[in-house]
């Protein structure tokens, strides 16, 4: 009796010792789950935390969420009393209700010693929020860390433009200038941008011309910039070229019309997501395998060119314990590193490092990542307030039915500037009458 | 306590249905009505309520793509039913007098039902898309350039209304055969002995026949086609432009796109009134055909 009594005790004993410390490992690094959408780049990710898996024996569970469901889903965990997800993936267009409200947590009160590497780029800051005037700024504090990283870039098909003696373009008046050479519809079309959205796209010209969604000044005072001429003339330079080199539904392309236009040999110019660059190359998809090549958006002139963010940052809830946090952040620091990042490009990922697209850009097969180092100096902020997705929808509409024929440019720009002055007023902010 | 249980009888066993009713239906109901009276943000943790009046109203008031849905949303309900409901009523009438096939009619005029709306949207945009979709590539074999179906701002509109007019017309039918079954063949006969032509027999005996029938199929379908947001929403997103936003779509958007929760609630009341007005006059309809019988 008193044997079988030390034995069980022994036993009880040893079976302590030997959990012990995995217990206090998982204390330590608890499992993760990443909110994640269902995208082309998701393989990518995948590799990237089996990698992580593998090299550091931490837990982490991906759920996966088709983009209609990630904002709701991303709201729903951060309004529960502790969130499901300890990193949720956060889209360009509404990262800021999220920083805005205190949703997500300053990478500084996770880690006080946080360093975010120079080589990680942060796309006009989507990275940061100064909750002094509501928006991204170089000096805001450091809230998301950037996972993806879409911005735009001009394809075009390499073939065609040697044979017709071009070289790639680099502002609109070159585009309209090779257009006129490959433009031959029904066969072949000179440019496709993708319109239906409209927003993401029009914005390059808005920018590159000089205009502006909303603004602030340094006193914090907010403008509303949508209808200036420079506006207006952007938008009338997008309506001409897409009307007269588009496919004959150029105002209502969506994404994958415009990529299989492309694919399939019956678009010259592809105005798209970055992203896209590895469809042209895949057989499976693409009959013009090795024929296309990308270069920074063209702008009316080389130096005034840009190319707008798109990109998704990791957010971690505010409403986790510490040690969930402590969990989430260390795998993101491990995620940034050039290894890791190399790894997450070579599978078919966006990756978020300047020095990545510099070194891959020299390989064959990823020409296109030299454009998107290229096109670093050239990024451009979506608006990035809290009401970004209602100010996005006013001036979508408005340069649909510009695109459509059926309001002028002009028309069309100070309807969505009153809407966005409205906006802007009743959330509260400090805005310049309009002109 | 026996005799007590036995004169309330009907309330007690009414009771857990009247509960149930009060939890799933009058909560949410009274729970859209505040949230159509309040700001809702976000905060970690929670959401916080701020009663604003009738703020949402006033936004409404001003609200330019509100406006255009709701229009959109009546006019594609005024075209669609009285379509669905007239093709489904032919095709009842006329299957109903099929001596033979009647059963292969029947099978095939109800698979659009059968179909989900998600591949009902799928199928008709990949038919409709203008660059690689069997309709604008049968065209071009005849050597016709198909126009953008689906990206037109006037023909979008007319487009979604042919795939709703599709999908629901079998809906109508199936509703309107049962009722056409269900009238005596002696009564067509007895009138046609009359000297009664096929038109007037259907006029004037299986029309008023059917009548209390109609006013509940066509009620059914006016609710079900102001709430219309599958077939749009994948064959054109709302658009070109706004050219095809449904009030449903926007909403949507409203709530799930812009964060707007309360407006979204003020929106989603102002269906429900809208329905619920449907609904009435539909009633009143009602009423009046049975007591016409």
């Amino acid at each position: 009796m008193t044997f079988h009594r030390t034995l069980r005790w022994l036993t009880t004993l040893l079976v302590a010792f030997a959990l012990a410390p995995s217990l206090g490992a998982a204390q330590q690094h608890p499992p993760i789950t990443i909110l994640i959408n269902e995208s082309p780049w998701l393989a990518g990710f995948e590799v990237l935390v089996d990698a992580y898996v593998a090299e550091t024996g931490h837990e982490v569970e991906l759920n996966v969420t088709p983009f209609p469901g990630m904002l709701q889903r991303s709201r729903n965990a951060v309004t529960a009393s502790e969130s499901e997800f300890d990193l949720i993936n956060l889209n360009e267009q509404w990262y800021s209700l999220f920083y805005a409200g205190g949703l997500v947590t300053p990478i500084l009160d996770i880690d006080p010693e946080f360093v975010l590497d120079p080589q990680v780029i942060e796309y006009a800051y989507a990275t940061r929020w100064n909750p002094d005037i509501g928006y991204s700024t170089e000096d805001g504090a450091l809230y998301g860390l950037p996972i993806n990283g879409n911005i735009q870039l001009l394809f075009y098909r390499s073939d065609l433009f040697e044979e017709a003696g071009l070289s790639a373009p680099t502002t609109w008046d070159e585009v309209e200038a090779a257009a006129q050479v490959l433009h031959d519809p029904p066969s072949r079309i000179g440019l496709v941008t993708r319109t239906a959205p409209t927003d993401w796209e029009f914005q390059s010209y808005l920018r590159g011309y000089g205009g502006s969604v909303i603004e602030v000044d340094d006193d914090g005072q907010w403008r509303v910039g949508i209808a200036d001429p420079a506006a207006v003339e952007a938008l009338e330079r997008y309506i001409q070229l897409n009307r007269d080199y588009g496919p004959a539904n150029y105002a209502s392309v969506s994404q994958a019309e415009a990529l299989s236009l492309m694919q399939s040999g019956r678009a010259a110019m592809a105005h798209v997501v970055g992203a896209a660059a590895p469809n042209f190359e895949n057989p499976e998809l693409s009959t013009v395998q090795g024929l296309v090549q990308a270069t920074i958006v063209p702008g009316p002139t080389a130096d005034s060119r840009a190319t707008m963010s798109g990109i998704w940052v990791m957010g971690i809830p505010e409403n986790l314990p510490d040690a969930r946090k402590q969990a989430a952040l260390e795998f993101m620091r491990w995620a940034l590193t050039f290894d890791a990042q190399m790894l997450y490009a070579r599978a078919g990922a966006i990756p978020v490092r300047q020095d990545v697209y510099e070194t891959l850009g020299q390989e064959d097969g990823f020409g296109w990542m030299q454009a998107m180092a290229d096109s670093t100096p050239f990024i451009n902020a979506q608006p990035r307030v809290a009401e970004a997705p209602q100010i996005i929808t006013a001036f979508a509409d408005q340069v649909a039915a510009a695109l459509l024929g059926q309001v002028s440019a002009e028309e069309a720009l100070q309807t969505a500037a009153s809407e966005i002055h409205r906006i802007m007023v009743a959330g509260g902010y400090d805005v310049a009458p309009l002109d | 306590m026996g005799r007590l249980l036995d004169q309330h009888f009907p309330v007690v066993a009414l009771a857990p249905l009247i509960v149930a009713l009060l939890v799933l239906t009058v909560y949410p109901a009274l729970q859209l009505v505040r949230m159509a009276f309040s700001d809702v943000g976000i905060v970690s943790g929670g959401t916080t309520w701020t009663f604003v009046g009738l703020e949402h109203l006033r936004t409404l008031a001003e609200d330019r793509t509100a406006r255009i849905a709701f229009t959109n949303t009546f006019i594609f309900t005024i075209v669609v039913v009285p379509i669905e409901a007239a093709l489904g009523l032919l095709l009842a009438y006329l299957v109903n007098q099929t001596r033979t096939l009647g059963a292969f009619y029947k099978t095939v005029f109800i698979v659009p039902l059968l179909l989900p709306p998600i591949a009902i949207g799928a199928l008709w945009r990949l038919m409709l898309d203008y660059n690689y979709g069997v309709v604008n590539q049968a065209l071009l074999a005849i050597g016709i350039a198909g126009p953008p179906w689906l990206a037109s701002p006037t023909l979008a509109l007319p487009m979604v209304m042919l795939v709703d007019v599709w999908h629901w017309t079998s809906f109508m039918f199936l509703i309107f055969l049962a009722g056409v079954a269900s009238i005596p063949q002696e009564l067509g006969e007895a009138a046609e002995v009359d000297g009664a032509t096929p038109w007037q027999v259907f006029a004037h005996v299986v029309l008023p026949i059917l009548k209390p029938t109609i006013v509940v199929a066509l009620m059914m379908r006016t609710i079900l086609a102001f709430k219309v947001f599958d077939v749009p929403y994948l064959l054109t997103g709302g658009g070109p432009g706004t050219a095809t936003e449904m009030i449903n779509i926007y909403i949507e958007k409203v709530f799930f796109q812009q964060f707007r929760v309360g407006y979204g609630g003020m929106l989603t009341l102002l269906t429900a009134l809208i329905l619920s007005t449907f609904v009435i006059v539909y009633q009143q309809l009602s009423r009046r055909a049975e007591a016409a019988r």
